[in-house]
């Protein structure tokens, strides 16, 4: 388990701040410490990926600081906890925004939040960068306030798709989603690939959280005789949904998203329900210098590319400050983004690469743990390669990785 | 499309959960005159309290639930002692606001100690059997027969026994019962560990039956609350009727509205009833 307690991730920006005081780099950083901002879900749905997303936001600090900064300014790192719920959300992010002054959020993680957060930020001219897939996160007038490393849910939904169309055995599949703001466009996506290889779409249905037995949703689902039920779910009602599946008598193969078929998922319904769960999810760039970096700082327990992600974000948040010439501002953020993101520009994989060359005025394009990071124009990213897995005898096996 | 026999058999076994919590809720609303909102976080207590027994001192399932009997009873008896006891004289209102004061407080430690994982029992799930046509599971059966047997016992208890008695008549009239020598309190204490120990017991049966989180009970609240008053507040047969339904309506229900509009499903109830009967199906008040 490498999951962080609140005291731990205390503990972690505690010697962030004291990396801060310390004497060698007390000349170069005399000058006030930058904000930040990092609302992850340390509670609820999303609470496995949230302690690992914000070790590393705070171990890329570490970094830039130790590298003398933005211009000779530390970035000083505030943590809160979302509880993967809106309400939370929003009441953490006006504490950020207002109290603290952050510049920018990051490594914000489920779609509701991030949704629910977004508006404040425009408002306040705060960037807002996190692992949302939902199409509506970067969709809107948001100024360019707003970006993510995930997916969007259309780009989710036909990797899904092109997975399952590449197995001839399934013909005929059902779509099960939790009621979430991505549900229906991941499974119009998802569907419309399906459709185009001649697969049948037995059953869509979309059920609520926190039910105690989805029994009579698995026998209306179940009475359509599919060989594949997708189930885009969270942990919580995958854990009832899977079970009452199992029970139910099916026997066929079942399709998760990995961020809900994860360690806790097998622990909760036990190894019997678990094996033979297909789940896929976006992957980190494994091969890449970056990860290889990121996952010396940041030790963890699975392979969730929502980590190396907050990563990413932390570190073009940073390399984007830093081209913004001795200015510090969310707005010099958003404009620079894809300056330091996107090509043309020299490939950098660290942010004192990029520091180095941006201050030499030369053009850099950040390569990062989670992919090559490039942003259109609304703040999506134009790829990401996906990871499939199974689970086999209570773990997640890697069986192949697709790429767009 | 299956038969509708299947929902009303799933409909039947969610009743016999609701069942135990809603009797629970309804008797001690009659009794001390308010609405007991802590008595779904009861089921999430004695989840718990048998995952500890099952898992820690590895009992087994039948022992770990007895243990959540007697654990959630006198959780259940501890609260009263040190919350509701010294404000009898308030009016409801403020005892209702008090017991959601109350599950919030006992869902936080239960997360503060356990954590947010998701946890089941050492049991193996089983696959459903096939009879004539409907899926019926094993545990299933099980929590059923359980449920039937302590809303029996419930009933003879009341019924028939001089506390049970002592019960009804302090919940008609409390002053009279302590004028006739009713003793009032301990009358409380022994509804208060009943009503626990019935709730901690639903819980071990939705663990089994679902999953063990520290959310599971308090997000049956407006189940219980709609059986109880479906019931008629005060009536065992009544809120055991009520679940029911309220279970059957729920799960068959799937196949009218959309299965996004299925909490509406419990509130509709309420609001019906309370426009339609207000006393419940039993109720004389």
């Amino acid at each position: 388990m490498t999951e962080m307690t609140r005291r731990e991730i205390l503990k972690a920006s505690g010697m962030a701040g004291l990396a801060l005081a310390a004497p060698v780099t007390a000349t170069a950083q005399s000058k006030e410490p930058i904000p930040i901002g990092a609302l992850s879900p340390l509670t609820g749905a999303g609470g496995s990926y949230g302690p690992d997303m914000q070790r590393a936001v705070a171990a890329v600090i570490e970094r830039i600081n130790k590298a003398g900064g933005i211009s000779g300014r530390p970035i000083q790192l505030f943590t809160e906890d979302d509880q993967t719920s809106a309400e939370a959300g929003v009441r953490a992010a006006r504490k950020l925004i207002d109290v603290n002054k952050v510049v920018a959020i990051v490594a914000t993680w489920a779609s509701a939040v991030t949704l629910a957060v977004k508006p404040l930020c425009v408002e306040a001219k705060v960037f807002i960068i996190g692992v949302s897939g939902a199409d509506s996160v970067t969709q809107g007038d948001h100024k360019g306030y707003i970006a993510r490393t995930q997916p969007n849910t259309n780009l989710q939904g036909r990797m899904y798709g092109k997975f399952v169309v590449s197995k001839p055995e399934w013909k005929r599949v059902a779509y099960m989603a939790l009621q979430t703001p991505y549900a229906q466009s991941f499974g119009d996506a998802f569907g419309g690939v399906l459709k185009g290889a001649g697969v049948t779409i037995t059953d869509s249905l979309i059920y609520e959280d926190k039910k105690p037995s989805y029994r009579s949703e698995v026998t209306r689902v179940l009475a359509t005789n599919p060989d594949l039920i997708m189930a885009e779910s969270y942990t919580p009602d995958a854990v009832v949904l899977l079970k009452d599946i199992y029970k139910a008598g099916y026997k066929g193969a079942i399709l998760g998203p990995t961020f809900a078929i994860n360690a806790k998922f097998i622990e909760g319904v036990g190894p019997e329900v678990a094996e033979g769960v297909w789940n896929m999810d976006r992957a980190p760039l494994f091969d890449s210098p970056a990860y290889k970096e990121f996952s010396a700082a940041v030790p963890r327990g699975d392979d969730s590319p929502y980590a190396p992600q907050a990563w990413d974000q932390m570190t073009l948040v940073a390399l984007a400050l830093a081209a913004g010439k001795g200015e510090v501002s969310g707005t010099v953020i958003k404009d620079n983004l894809r300056t330091v993101a996107n090509p043309p520009g020299t490939v950098v994989h660290t942010f004192a690469e990029g520091a180095k060359l941006l201050r030499e005025g030369k053009k850099v394009n950040y390569e990062g743990a989670s992919g090559s990071c490039d942003f259109d124009q609304i703040g999506d990213i134009l790829s990401a390669p996906f990871i499939v897995q199974q689970v086999r005898r209570g773990k997640s096996e890697r069986v192949t990785i697709i790429n767009p | 499309m299956p038969p509708i026999a299947q929902y009303v058999f799933n409909g039947v076994v969610t009743g016999g959960i609701l069942a135990l919590p809603a009797v629970a809720f309804s008797l001690l609303w009659r009794l001390l005159r308010f609405p007991n909102f802590a008595v779904s976080t009861y089921l999430t207590i004695g989840a718990y309290a048998a995952l500890v027994l099952n898992h820690g001192v590895g009992a087994t399932i039948a022992v770990a639930w007895l243990g959540a009997l007697v654990v959630t009873g006198l959780v259940a008896l501890a609260v009263d002692r040190i919350t509701f006891r010294p404000m009898r004289d308030r009016r409801p209102f403020s005892l209702a606001i008090a017991s959601i004061g109350v599950a919030f407080v006992l869902e936080n430690v239960v997360r503060f100690v356990w954590g947010n994982d998701f946890r089941s029992y050492d049991v193996p799930v089983t696959r459903a059997m096939s009879v004539a046509g409907l899926r019926i599971g094993r545990e299933q059966l099980l929590i059923l027969a359980v449920a039937v047997v302590l809303m029996v016992l419930a009933q003879i208890f009341l019924t028939w026994t001089r506390v049970g008695i002592a019960m009804r008549a302090t919940a008609d009239n409390p002053l009279l019962a302590a004028v006739k020598g009713v003793p009032t309190e301990r009358v409380i204490a022994f509804a208060t560990l009943g009503g626990g120990a019935l709730a901690g017991g639903a819980g071990v049966f939705l663990g089994m039956d679902a999953s063990i989180d520290p959310l599971m009970g308090g997000g049956l609240i407006i189940a219980v609350f709609a059986a109880a008053i479906l019931g008629g507040v005060g009536s065992a047969p009544g809120a055991l009727a009520g679940a029911m339904i309220v279970g059957i309506v729920d799960e068959v229900g799937t196949l009218v509205v959309p299965p996004t509009y299925k909490s509406a499903i419990g509130f509709t109830i309420i609001v019906l009833v309370l426009l339609v009967r207000p006393t419940g199906l039993a109720g004389t008040r």
